[in-house]
């Protein structure tokens, strides 16, 4: 008997098929990996196990029963759970409250929660599992690892006995990578069976029992893991060869004219609490800096300092000679700084805008799209097919609205607009997560590109990959802070997550 | 009575149907739903209560037939806010507008100016003096001589608070507001969690539109609640919708008017301008409670709310 | 194609809330004995089908079609700008106060005069949330609803004090001199104002459809956070915003006062007041020029057709009210979705279960 079994399990929103026919079987007491880019279909397969969705038509069957889910409840009594991608916290509460959510203990013959009784019942789990998290702690101030293990808790508490993983190591340090795959094999001994989903072949390779490989919402393959290898993985994922590294001639812009500085640069939160400290850097002209770190230790205020959207208390910021601290968006597009923001559909586009009006965003004052306070249609047509076509953004109707393109195609319009306003400096921040492979060699080349053009670029990237493969040389952030400086030609992923982990290497 | 202790009674007198509505809307506000259509709630509550009071001849059926009604409004702003998906600000003021115009539409047509139940309502009798309290001059004006229902809207600030923060609902109510996928992820159900913290807030709307109309003056007047229901949402803001913080802004500003009635008596020619001070107040409170929140402010631009 | 999809789709969403309001109304109509057929037509019958009701239409329009801009201006920008009642009203008084507090003006200089005493006071008025909003992210819904209760104190202790008309019987000014009133044209009852306000209107439909301001306004409404990162300045955005939006509505209050009502009294703005009024036609507009400008003669055909009604029914002429009140609640909600069919909730209700989550 298999733990799932599924049969023709469709599932369509309108038009769009977002899984086809899936027939799959996941094994007990094993470990079976789903993989497929983003937009496969991976995670609509697993909203349905999990009771988020429910299928058009086919069949789900659960431990030999079918099942039809309608809520995630039914999943949890099933003894199916989920932990997902974006954790389902609730940051102002404590760590057993969220455990103990939808579970909660009240006193004998009376509606009020006993805390102490739930406190100790998860205080019990956290031993009995050998996790590493206080059942007191509120879930806003742990980090991220103890984030997902309380996520972990909550679907254990229910006793599940199997348990999907989406994306879990996403936005984890390459050392808490390693423990929540120890943490995997410990889950398996346990009896538990787990389901992987992921992009990441690494991890499938290393523990994974079988691989399910999915591509536009149709099963492609299904393999024991022993049987195969990386690199037909991928091709099974892509449909055609991958080139797994960039092809990258190291240049030396040592020598090369400073073309940004940033000097000592410090700003706060609004409560007050310092949220990057003291960062300075240099950019060459023709040079890639790398800003490596796990999520939350300040990167994202940084960038958001450099791209005018954040304050900052202390410091400068210096475009060649000309000082451009504390600038305005928009100041700083028209003396020549590029931006591609962290998060593509809050600051980058406007989703409910038709792509035309966000392919000028950011340069709608120029006077060739703007004359006297009017907006110039017919020019911005113009140049927003001709930005279309040169950065092959495929769009069904370009009167359409942004919502309407793939993470690819809605990240190609940012770039599309930053890359060929021509600036000198280019501030990019996370810019292929969620993006398909081909949009991601697309971006890369085009950032190389720019770098041959003697461009200064500043890449923030929660991808240690993407750093790897594209800086010139890599800072990494701790805490507000710069942990420490590596030479991009040399970096190990090994001495980047340490550094990532706040051990300064030596 | 002496200034001080007028001034004391009043403040008492007027924040009680504001905590009423305050502690009716921070479960929707908790809950993430901004419940604009708390002053038409409110007014439907002084208007029904006084028609039924007047219809039946009965105080108490009355105040009951009238939270029925006013439950209907809420459910008619769940419906819309919650199940459809509106803009809510919206529906809140079509709610608002609605019961106005209604309430003045059927006024026209009984041919009332207004609606007096004086004869079936005996004001001084729903006062209820406390024995030995009474006497003591300041907190005998304090605590004494108020109705019923302004004693429960102080008693139920406290009721509010554990609620809030030691069941399962108040625990559910914070969840989807705060994270509503979390909430579902364990199979709460969030649209009844919603449903329900809009309709208590209906439900308290009513008593305060009670206590306004019926139960102090036995009499219900056009547009009567005057802004109430948004002096309750900006007390809520102020309060970052904590039941005992909020209340206490409604207090306050319970206060500013029974400061602007009672020292108006003193003011002369320019007395008629002490009418604005509550609302006055109320700007000037949301602009230093919002300047303390942005002082520390590095962030450039506004979010969507 | 799609385009038409879009355009049937949002006619859809205004007629039948539209259809939903009147049948409703006439439920209530119905309830109170009378006949709600009648009642409608001669509210249309009095306002459109004759010369002199629809010239009267028109000229209740006037107000109404620079409320529903002012209000449809910030609200696109998803900006609560709740004051352009209190703009309105203080514009009115103020032109007012100056139409027979300053003597021996010819008679275009004065209306000039009075008008931009309404504009400026809107502006001044507006510039108080403008200003918290921007600097101190204070909401400014509640703080311009606050702030139009403060102002009916103020003019009314203004119009019971130094400027109340004696000979009055009730709450009142003085009346304006002759020299700011704007005249009758032919013995209709249209005046240059509905010109004025034409003239506003064809200035704001430049502003909404072709300006960069207009674009702003759009990408500022749909989401702020990449405005301000696109360096649309959203700060500055909103304090030009709400100016603009106080300015058309003193103008309202003015030129209303000014062409129809000639002297302030306390019911001067009406129930539920020229703003509020402003807001419906706002939304049964979808905040697009066009819109606003049918929607406003729609709604001022219903109240000049309703001060009828009590002649030929017993219905009191507030069911405009209840009718007002239904429509923005039913307004508020979006009918029809994208894909050109009932939304999905709506389908779900007629389904057993409804908890299928479509956060994909």
């Amino acid at each position: 008997m298999y733990a799932i079994e599924t049969i023709n399990l469709t599932k369509k929103f309108g038009d769009f098929v977002a899984n086809d026919n899936i027939s799959i079987t996941v094994n007990k007491g094993e470990i079976t990996a789903i993989v497929g880019e983003n937009g496969a279909g991976k995670t609509t397969l697993m909203n349905m196990f999990f009771g988020l969705q429910r299928p058009t038509s086919g069949e789900l069957i659960v431990d030999g029963k079918k099942v039809a889910f309608n809520s995630s409840l039914d999943a949890i009594n099933c003894g199916l759970g989920m932990v997902h991608q974006h954790f389902k916290l609730v940051p102002s509460l404590t760590v057993y409250e969220n455990i103990m959510l939808g579970a909660e203990i009240t006193r004998k013959k009376s509606p009020l929660i006993d805390k102490k009784v739930e406190k100790k019942e998860v205080q019990k789990i956290i031993e009995e599992y050998k996790f590493e998290l206080h059942a007191d702690d509120v879930v806003e101030n742990i980090s991220i690892g103890a984030k997902q293990r309380v996520e972990i808790l909550k679907m254990l508490y229910r006793n599940v006995d199997i348990l999907i993983f989406d994306e879990p190591t996403a936005v984890l340090t390459p050392q808490e990578v390693d423990e929540l795959l120890i943490s995997f094999k410990e889950l398996k001994n346990q009896g538990k069976t787990i389901i992987l989903i992921t992009h990441k072949l690494r991890e499938v390779m290393e523990v994974s029992d079988q691989v399910i490989v999915i591509k536009r919402g149709r099963i492609i393959g299904s393999k024991a893991t022993k049987d195969t290898d990386a690199k037909e993985i991928a091709r099974m994922m892509v449909g055609r060869e991958v080139v797994m590294n960039v092809n990258k001639e190291y240049k030396d812009s040592s020598k090369n004219k400073t073309a940004y500085s940033v000097k000592n640069i410090s700003t706060k939160n609004n409560s007050g609490k310092k949220v990057i400290e003291d960062i300075s850097f240099e950019i060459k002209e023709g040079e890639i800096l790398g800003v490596a770190g796990v999520e939350g230790n300040g990167q994202s205020e940084l960038v958001k300092v450099l791209s005018g959207l954040m304050v900052a208390t202390e410091g400068e910021v210096y475009l060649y000679d000309k000082n451009i601290t504390n600038k305005w968006p928009d100041e700083l597009r028209s003396s020549g700084v590029g931006i591609v923001p962290e998060d593509r559909y809050a600051q980058g586009l406007c989703k409910d805008m038709t792509i035309y009006e966000n392919m000028i965003a950011g340069y709608h004052s120029d006077d060739k799209v703007c004359k006297n306070g009017i907006m110039r249609r017919n020019e911005i047509e113009g140049l927003s097919d001709g930005l279309i076509e040169k950065y092959d953004i495929r769009v069904a109707e370009k009167n359409g609205n942004v919502s309407q393109l793939s993470g690819g195609n809605a990240q190609k319009i940012i770039v599309a607009r930053e890359f060929d306003s021509n600036p000198n400096v280019l501030i990019v921040s996370q810019p292929t997560r969620g993006v398909d492979i081909g949009s991601i060699e697309f971006i890369h080349n085009k950032i190389l590109e720019l770098r041959n053009e003697n461009k200064a670029i500043l890449l923030v990237s929660s991808e240690l990959t993407e750093i790897m493969n594209l800086s010139d040389r890599i800072i990494v952030m701790y805490k507000g802070r710069i942990a420490g400086e590596v030479d991009g030609k040399k970096a190990t992923s090994a001495q980047l997550g340490l550094l990532m982990a706040g051990m300064a290497a030596d | 009575m002496s200034l001080l202790s007028s001034i004391l009674y009043d403040m008492v007198y007027h924040s009680a149907p504001l905590i009423l509505a305050v502690l009716g809307g921070l479960f929707a506000h908790k809950a993430n739903v901004l419940n604009i259509g708390l002053e038409g709630m409110m007014l439907m509550g002084a208007f029904s209560s006084t028609l039924f009071v007047f219809l039946t001849g009965s105080l108490w059926v009355g105040i009951l037939l009238s939270v029925l009604v006013t439950l209907i409004l809420g459910l008619i702003f769940s419906f819309f806010g919650i199940t459809m998906k509106s803009n809510f600000i919206i529906t809140g003021f079509g709610i608002n507008i609605f019961v106005l115009a209604l309430s003045s539409f059927i006024l026209k047509y009984m041919q009332m100016a207004n609606i007096n139940v004086s004869s079936i309502v005996d004001v001084t009798g729903l006062k209820i003096n406390i024995p030995v309290i009474k006497e003591i001059p300041l907190l005998g004006s304090l605590l004494s001589g108020h109705t019923v229902i302004t004693y429960l809207s102080f008693i139920l600030i406290a009721v509010t608070s554990i609620v809030m923060y030691s069941t399962k609902f108040g625990v559910y109510v914070r969840v989807v507001g705060e994270n509503e996928e979390a909430a579902k992820s364990v199979g709460i159900n969030s649209t009844t969690v919603k449903y329900a913290a809009v309709l208590i807030g209906a439900a308290l709307c009513a008593f305060a539109g009670a206590n306004l109309a019926v139960e102090r003056m036995a009499l219900f007047t056009n547009n009567m609640t005057a802004g109430r229901g948004f002096i309750a949402i900006a007390a809520i803001y102020c309060g970052q919708a904590r039941p005992l913080k909020s209340s206490i802004y409604a207090i306050i500003f319970g206060l500013a008017k029974s400061l602007a009635i009672n020292l108006a008596l003193f003011a002369g020619p320019i007395s008629g301008l002490f009418e604005m001070v509550p609302y006055l107040m109320i700007v000037i409170v949301l602009f230093i409670v919002s300047a303390v929140e942005t002082r520390h402010n590095t962030i450039r631009g506004f979010k969507l709310e | 194609m799609k385009k038409n999809d879009t355009i049937l789709k949002n006619i859809f969403n205004v007629v039948f809330p539209v259809a939903c309001a009147f049948v409703l109304g006439g439920i209530l109509i119905a309830a109170i004995g009378e006949n709600p057929f009648l009642t409608y037509w001669v509210m249309i019958q009095k306002s459109l089908f004759s010369v002199d009701g629809l010239l009267k239409t028109l000229h209740f329009a006037s107000p109404l079609i620079l409320t529903g801009l002012a209000i449809a201006i910030t609200f696109k920008a998803n900006i609560f700008n709740m004051g352009v009642e209190g703009a309105a009203v203080l514009g009115g008084f103020f032109a007012c106060v100056v139409g027979f507090t300053v003597k021996g003006l010819p008679t275009v200089l004065h209306i000039a005069v009075c008008l931009l005493t309404g504009i400026v006071v809107g502006m001044l008025f507006s510039l108080i949330p403008a200003l918290l909003k921007a600097y101190f992210n204070v909401n400014e819904m509640v703080v311009t609803l606050m702030m139009n209760y403060v102002v009916v104190e103020i003019v009314k202790f203004l119009s019971q004090g130094v400027f109340k008309d004696p000979s009055s019987g009730y709450v009142s000014t003085y009346p304006i001199l002759d020299s700011a009133m704007f005249k009758k044209i032919f013995n209709s009852d249209l005046t240059v104002f509905f010109f004025i306000a034409l003239l506003v209107f064809a200035v704001m439909y430049v502003v909404f459809k072709k300006s960069k301001l207009g674009y702003e306004i759009k990408a500022i409404g749909k989401n702020p956070e990449f405005s301000e990162a696109t360096g649309m300045r959203v700060k500055n955005k909103i304090i030009i915003i709400m100016l603009i939006s106080g300015a058309i509505g003193g103008l309202a209050g003015s030129g209303f006062l000014m062409s129809e009502k000639y002297r302030f009294t306390m019911d001067f703005s009406g129930s539920p007041g020229l703003g509020w009024d402003g807001m419906l036609i706002a939304l049964l507009g979808s905040h697009n020029p066009v819109g606003i400008l049918i929607a406003a003669i729609f709604y001022a055909a219903l109240k000049t057709g309703s001060e009828y009604i009590g002649v030929f029914t017993n219905v009191p002429k507030d069911i405009v009210g209840v009718i007002q009140g239904l429509l923005i609640l039913l307004l508020s909600v979006k009918f029809l979705n994208e894909r050109f069919r009932f939304s999905n909730k709506i389908r779900f209700l007629f389904k057993k279960s409804s908890k299928t989550d479509f956060n994909k």
